[in-house]
């Protein structure tokens, strides 16, 4: 088999590799470290919303060798038992906002006047689509953590006022319903698929202010402003004041708020698993943690397995189950 | 037709190369419709009575329909004057009008985005009558209208080159005004050409998607909701919708081909 496998060596092994909007700079990255070390093999990336991108492999049926989504947590909500028994937790990011120098009220804004500046009627601002993309529901997990680090209504005066998300409290819980239709009131706010469709709007001045991850900031040289530890999503100190938040999206999952974490598997049926597998490998290991590091995409060292993990990444992850 | 293979057996051999392309067509839609209407016709019927859908169908047609209205009255003059003169820098323009067959979708949005949008150079001056595109009816119309204007002016230009213009001299001999010859002969010589250039128009407007979700992903039109419902619910959530707006793109383009047929005959 072996032999036969490097007789037709002239023809490069694909691995398709499917991925969150946000990992499309890391993982290129990743691509040229992979393709140096496999010989005669060709990743192809495809990039598209973490649900979508999950949804290619469970519902349409396609053939990835590697899933990587934005929130690790979709890969056991959406791919077990059929399609997935494993995921290794990678890297780390957060909720920030974007803006340009052309941005109305660039100058003055900053992490204590975000929310008021986003409320004055001549600023339009927006974030990717809470019922798609995961850094749109963690914006929206974002803003009413605001709420509660600030003492004042930014749920209320920036997304109740504008959009049909609602909310209910329940002994200290907050649930926030995202409807299939959103219906922002566009003068003010907006809202697109990908969060990542949104940096060319605003790098164009057409949108003053995006919710964005901090990597897609950093890999798109937009400025930002940092937000509070404790509602920014990163820190896993605050574990327990994210939790307080709750979020149930159009397809009827509920996602907590929870610091952001990456997830990647290789599926069941993949093509080529063993590639697959060693493509993983690269965003892992020691290489793959300098990418990430340079992209503003915090790895997670050492990387969080669970499930079973294949026995070649075994050295590189610590079990969590 | 049928009397006319037995005779010519090259026909038989173009009859069947070009099933082909027909069989090609078929097999690809007939699976979806096979499981949709017939397997789960439940969720089609769900469809046909939701008003969102409908109404992100309606404005798909409607949208696509005002874009090809626009293409029409501006792109009948241009057909004209590329099919009658040459003049230096002709080909440049002819090139111009074909780029956005070939740019992709999203670069295209990005471009109308950055043109458009509330605070551009274009966008500013329409917003003082009222007129916004981002986000807005409006928006979907330009984005319809620039992704589907070249299929249109391709069409009539062809139109307008097939009809001799010694027809048109003849008539200002006879003592015809300009405009007079140019409506009274070369437009109705050409009519069957305008009418499917339009067609051609209306049909690439509704299949437009790329450039739209940048500029104006609301109001939401069929192809924008298909994705959303995609992403929200699977295909079970989006491919009624696919079904239904196959079926009325199908039955209007049947109407709309017999129409021209006739305008062609008289």
């Amino acid at each position: 088999m072996v032999a036969l496998t490097a007789g037709c060596a002239s023809e490069p092994k694909t691995v398709s590799v499917y991925h969150a909007g946000s990992l499309a700079q890391p993982f290129q990255a990743v691509e040229k470290n992979f393709e140096a070390a496999n010989r005669n093999t060709d990743v192809q990336l495809e990039a598209a919303g973490s649900v979508d991108t999950i949804r290619k492999v469970t519902e349409l049926g396609k053939q990835a060798d590697v899933i990587g989504s934005a929130d690790y947590r979709l890969i056991p909500q959406m791919m077990y038992p059929n399609y997935a028994d494993w995921y290794i937790v990678f890297a780390t990011n957060e909720i920030v906002l974007c803006y340009t120098d052309q941005s109305k009220y660039a100058s003055e804004i900053n992490a204590d006047n975000w929310y008021e500046i986003l409320q004055r009627p001549d600023v339009l601002w927006a974030f990717g689509s809470p019922n798609i993309d995961p850094c749109g529901y963690r914006t929206v997990m974002t803003i009413k953590l605001a709420d509660l680090a600030y003492n004042k209504p930014v749920f209320n005066n920036l997304l109740a006022a504008h959009t049909a998300i609602t909310i209910k409290e329940e002994n200290g819980v907050y649930t926030i319903t995202t409807p299939e239709a959103l219906n922002p009131d566009t003068k003010y706010v907006t809202i697109r698929d990908k969060s990542e469709d949104l940096v060319s709007m605003t790098l164009a001045g057409g949108i003053d202010y995006a919710f964005e991850y901090r990597s897609v900031a950093e890999q798109n040289k937009l400025k930002y402003v940092e937000l509070p530890p404790s509602i920014n999503l990163k820190d896993v100190r605050y574990e327990s004041t994210y939790g307080k938040v709750k979020v149930k999206i159009s397809n009827g999952t509920t996602q907590t708020a929870a610091p952001i974490a990456y997830g990647i598997t290789v599926p069941k049926n993949a093509v080529n698993k063993d590639l697959g597998i060693k493509y993983v490998e690269q965003v892992i290991n020691e290489n793959g943690q300098k990418i990430f590091n340079d992209m503003g995409q915090p790895p997670t060292v050492p990387a969080l397995g669970s499930g079973t993990i294949p026995e070649q990444l075994k050295k590189y992850v610590e079990m969590i189950d | 037709m049928l009397s006319e293979i037995r005779r010519n057996p090259l026909l038989i051999l173009f009859f069947i190369l070009g099933m082909v392309i027909v069989g090609y067509i078929i097999a690809a839609l007939s699976h979806m419709l096979y499981s949709q209407l017939v397997l789960h016709p439940g969720e089609f019927i769900a469809v046909i009575k939701d008003p969102v859908v409908l109404q992100s169908i309606w404005l798909t047609l409607y949208t696509s329909f005002i874009g090809t209205v626009i293409a029409v009255i501006l792109g009948i003059p241009l057909a004209y004057i590329l099919a009658r003169y040459d003049f230096h820098g002709k080909d440049i323009i002819e090139a111009i009008v074909d780029i956005p067959i070939i740019i992709p979708h999203t670069v295209a949005g990005i471009a109308l985005f950055s043109l458009l949008m509330k605070r551009g150079a274009v966008g500013t001056a329409f917003s003082k009558l009222g007129i916004v595109f981002q986000d807005n009816m409006w928006g979907i119309v330009m984005a319809m209208f620039f992704v589907s204007c070249p299929f249109f002016v391709g069409t009539a230009r062809e139109g307008f080159k097939s009809v001799n213009p010694n027809l048109e001299r003849v008539a200002r001999t006879l003592g015809a005004s300009q405009w007079e010859s140019f409506y009274q002969i070369a437009l109705p010589l050409t009519f069957r050409h305008i009418f499917s250039g339009a067609i051609m128009s209306w049909a690439r407007g509704i299949s437009e998607f790329g450039a739209i979700i940048i500029l104006a992903y609301y109001p939401m039109i069929a192809s924008t909701l298909i994705l959303a419902r995609f992403n929200t619910n699977g295909l079970q959530g989006s491919q009624p919708i696919a079904v239904l707006l196959i079926m009325v793109c199908f039955v209007t383009f049947v109407v709309l081909r017999l129409i021209s047929k006739r305008g062609a005959k008289r």
